[in-house]
């Protein structure tokens, strides 16, 4: 698999989310 | 961006399979907008979301492959749980105790598959059995301990 491909818009996700009917997994992360 | 669990095929199938995954980039400077809609205070907080974008699961810090497919599935049993969906919720939380017996999310499983089969059938042995499997498998586990007071219903 060429690795999980993630929304970096959160409201863009929902948007997905529902058109899918998939629950949204949402990672918060820091880059140090 | 793909490293730790994430590097793991079975870890990028399953969460394409069955969420919409999306990644919030944090700045402790200036807290973003969603850091401060949904109280982050740590990195990784990780939330699982209904489509409507409502909360039922966190978890905070870095979880090897095995607890984050539990707590995965567990936020997913969650969803159902939360929506009244018992039947779902039963079999969601099912699959989590099953597949990852190890894992630090499965004795919450345990415990709300229970209440879930409690609700579903209002059958108070569904709660015992909770204390019993709880107290027999995962005895030091906060959620053996919740589940104390249901070891006094009879089988």
């Amino acid at each position: 698999m060429a690795g999980i491909r993630w929304e970096r818009e959160f409201g863009v996700a929902l948007e997905k989310a529902k058109q899918s009917g998939k629950p949204v997994f949402q990672d918060f992360w820091f880059e140090d | 961006m793909n490293t730790g669990p994430y590097s793991d095929e079975k870890v990028q199938r399953f969460i394409e399979e069955r969420f919409l995954p999306v990644r919030s980039e944090c700045s402790w400077d200036k807290p973003t907008p969603l850091m401060e809609k949904y109280g982050i205070k740590w990195t990784p907080t990780f939330l699982v979301h209904d489509i409507e974008g409502k909360e039922h699961h966190r978890f905070v810090g870095f979880v090897p492959t095995d607890d984050l497919f539990a707590q995965l599935g567990l936020g997913i049993g969650k969803i159902f749980y939360d929506s009244d969906k018992m039947d779902d919720a039963i079999r969601q939380f099912q699959t989590v105790i099953e597949r990852h017996p190890g894992a630090g999310a499965t004795p919450e499983a345990i415990f709300l598959k229970g209440v879930a089969e409690y609700k579903h059938t209002q059958d108070a042995k569904a709660l015992r059995r909770v204390y019993e499997a709880l107290s027999a498998g995962y005895p030091q586990s906060e959620w053996a301990r919740r589940a104390q007071p249901y070891s006094a219903i009879p089988l």
